[in-house]
């Protein structure tokens, strides 16, 4: 184990390193930064699912997509909305669906899931591009004003620099990380673990299991949700295909599976891989998909536990020899 | 017959063209899922590639016949590759694995056949026969979409023959009910199961090149039939063929008269009679596990 203070020391020096980040590194690694805290948010918020309840979601971008809209649709219609309620009207709007999609899909898992995710969020896609005077269709909805972040006789701060938008989303992601993370570590939390390992046993012991599953899946909805509205004011553009695309949906489980599935940090490590990768192979390759594809095949054939999985085990291996 | 009735009896035909063609694909879905428990992700992406690998073989032997005979099955020894060297493997981390695997292999695929033949769509002509129109009782139609139909029945007539007449057959229902237990009565299970999974893809085959005249080859052609089939195999009831049968029917149909009537909404009505069924059936119409 880490040292607790070593630990301290490990929080401030990511904090410094990131307010430098900006600085030391320009404004284009700055916004493959940001796009990556957005993934990393969508993908912990999926690992809840995945990994935490054994819930398989390929549809997870109906919430990152109606986070997405909701902002994008809050900024276009609604005169002078401030910064931190267009967020919320992304989070909300994501709490919305999930709430209404619930109780329909608490009662399966497994493959009936999947499917039904799949299905739950091509419709969602279908209906993105077929209601052309609300979401605009394949052209989406841009060029919506992004208000400044401000406390009235505080502070202002210019959104449109992406610098200080740098700022704003990694706090706001790292804030939504820092309270994904606190849940886990609630009770509630390592009965949602329970309900992964033996649902019956934790149905056995008096703990409603369909319940406790519908709030799973509301928390990372929503979460989902907020890393959308991140994305909507960060692109300052939402259509149909980046919203709610079968990739959308995709992406993510990949994520989790590289990086590591039930871990905290795997889906962070597998959002961190896949920008790098995104950003290497697209220089020299027009043929990102193939890749992705390739290297999903591999690490489930050979480091089924992804990357969070391969460090445990040299971390093991390290450790057995010390006391050896 | 007057003109609007030609018009009903011409769309009933058409959705029951289509639904054939959504049978032969759900219907190796749903026997390799009912028999392996595995959900082939990568079983649209078979039939897409069936379609280029029959349009290949029209334009190296100028015949529609070889292409039809030969294109599925070298799709199916694609499909056999994968479940003998990559499925097989992973199959000890559950479902979980088998569906990134499957997604995965899917999206190489997609991408391969875009860096191979591009992403124009390709013709596929019709063989010279089944070309141009029948007079039914005053109703011109297409000979071709009638062919289709009669093709999937054969296939339905021989599948269920085998199925439920044959030795082979019974060892398949057996090894759907209980694998482990035909396993334990001296029958190689595995290689069943690479049978069926071959079986599977050849039928996702033929449907890809029958359809490939219709629609043409290009790689959005996974997409829509993919979303069709894993919605029939889910309404259906996993692993039930007749489930699977009657909601291909209906699936046609729904999307053909869906056009003619509500042609804004088409697209949408295939979920909402999914999102129905399955409120009413958790498990599907003739589902009985998961």
């Amino acid at each position: 184990m880490i040292h607790t203070k070593s630990r301290w020391l490990l929080w401030v020096v990511g904090a410094v390193f990131l307010l430098l980040y900006p600085r030391l590194f320009g404004i284009y690694y700055s916004n493959i930064f940001v796009t990556f805290a957005i993934y990393a948010l969508y993908a912990v918020s999926l690992n809840l699912l995945l990994g935490y309840t054994g819930l398989l979601s390929f549809g997870h971008a109906m919430y990152f997509g109606t986070g997405a809209y909701g902002t994008a649709l809050a900024l276009a219609h609604i005169e002078g909305l401030p910064l931190i309620p267009a967020v919320l009207a992304g989070f909300l709007a994501a709490l919305l669906l999930s709430v209404c999609i619930a109780p329909l899909v608490v009662r399966v898992s497994g493959n009936a899931f999947a499917m039904m995710h799949l299905a739950f969020g091509q419709l969602m896609f279908v209906l993105a591009l077929k209601l052309r005077h609300i979401t605009g269709g394949e052209d989406g909805i841009g060029g919506f004003d992004i208000p400044p972040f401000s406390i009235p006789g505080v502070v202002s701060l210019d959104m449109t620099d992406p610098i200080l938008f740098f700022y704003f989303a990694i706090a706001v992601i790292a804030g939504s990380l820092w309270l994904l993370w606190f849940f886990t570590k609630t009770p509630f939390g390592q009965i949602m673990v329970a309900v992964r390992d033996n649902a019956n046993r934790v149905d056995y012991l008096g703990f409603r299991v369909p319940h406790t599953k519908a709030v799973v899946y509301v928390i990372s909805g929503s979460f989902a949700g907020i890393a959308g509205s991140i994305y909507a004011l960060f692109q300052n553009l939402v259509a149909a295909y980046d919203a709610y695309g079968i990739l959308t949906s995709f992406v993510p489980v990949m994520m989790t599976m590289v990086g590591g599935v039930g871990q905290f940090f795997g889906p962070i490590f597998g959002a961190a891989i896949f920008g790098l990768l995104d950003e290497f192979t697209s220089r020299y390759t027009d043929r990102v998909e193939l890749v992705l594809g390739l290297v999903l095949v591999l690490v489930i054939m050979y480091a089924p536990h992804g990357f969070a999985g391969f460090m445990t085990y040299l971390r093991m291996r390290w450790f057995a020899k010390k006391t050896a | 017959m007057d003109a609007s009735a030609a018009m009903y009896v011409a769309q009933g035909i058409h959705g029951l063209a289509y639904g054939m063609i959504l049978f032969l694909v759900a219907s190796g879905l749903t026997l390799i899922f009912g028999m392996m428990g595995v959900l082939n992700l990568a079983h649209a992406a078979f039939f897409m590639l069936s379609a280029y690998f029959g349009y290949q073989m029209l334009a190296w032997t100028g015949s529609f016949w070889v292409a039809l005979l030969v294109a599925p099955v070298v799709t199916a020894v694609f499909g056999i590759l994968l479940e003998h060297f990559l499925l097989k493997k992973v199959h000890a981390f559950g479902h979980m694995g088998e569906l990134i695997l499957t997604v995965g292999v899917s999206l190489i695929i997609l991408d391969g056949v875009k860096a191979i033949w591009g992403t124009e769509s390709l013709p596929l002509s019709m063989p010279p026969v089944l070309e141009g129109l029948i007079n039914i009782g005053g109703l011109q139609y297409p000979i071709y979409r009638l062919f289709i139909i009669a093709m999937a029945l054969a296939l339905l007539l021989i599948l269920s023959l085998v199925l439920y007449k044959t030795r082979l057959g019974m060892v398949v229902r057996a090894a759907v009910a209980d694998a482990e237990m035909v396993n334990a009565l001296g029958i190689n299970v595995p290689v069943v199961f690479m049978l069926v999974f071959g079986f599977g893809t050849w039928m996702a085959g033929v449907a890809g090149v029958a359809i490939a005249p219709i629609l043409t080859v290009f790689p959005g052609l996974a997409d829509q039939m993919g979303m069709d089939a894993f919605i029939v195999v889910v309404v259906g009831g996993f692993g039930s063929l007749g489930g699977a049968f009657l909601v291909s029917i209906i699936g046609g149909l729904i999307s053909s008269y869906g056009v003619q009537f509500l042609s804004q909404y088409a697209a949408v009505l295939m979920f909402v009679f999914m999102a129905v069924a399955l409120a009413i059936k958790p498990m599907g119409l003739f589902g009985e596990r998961e």
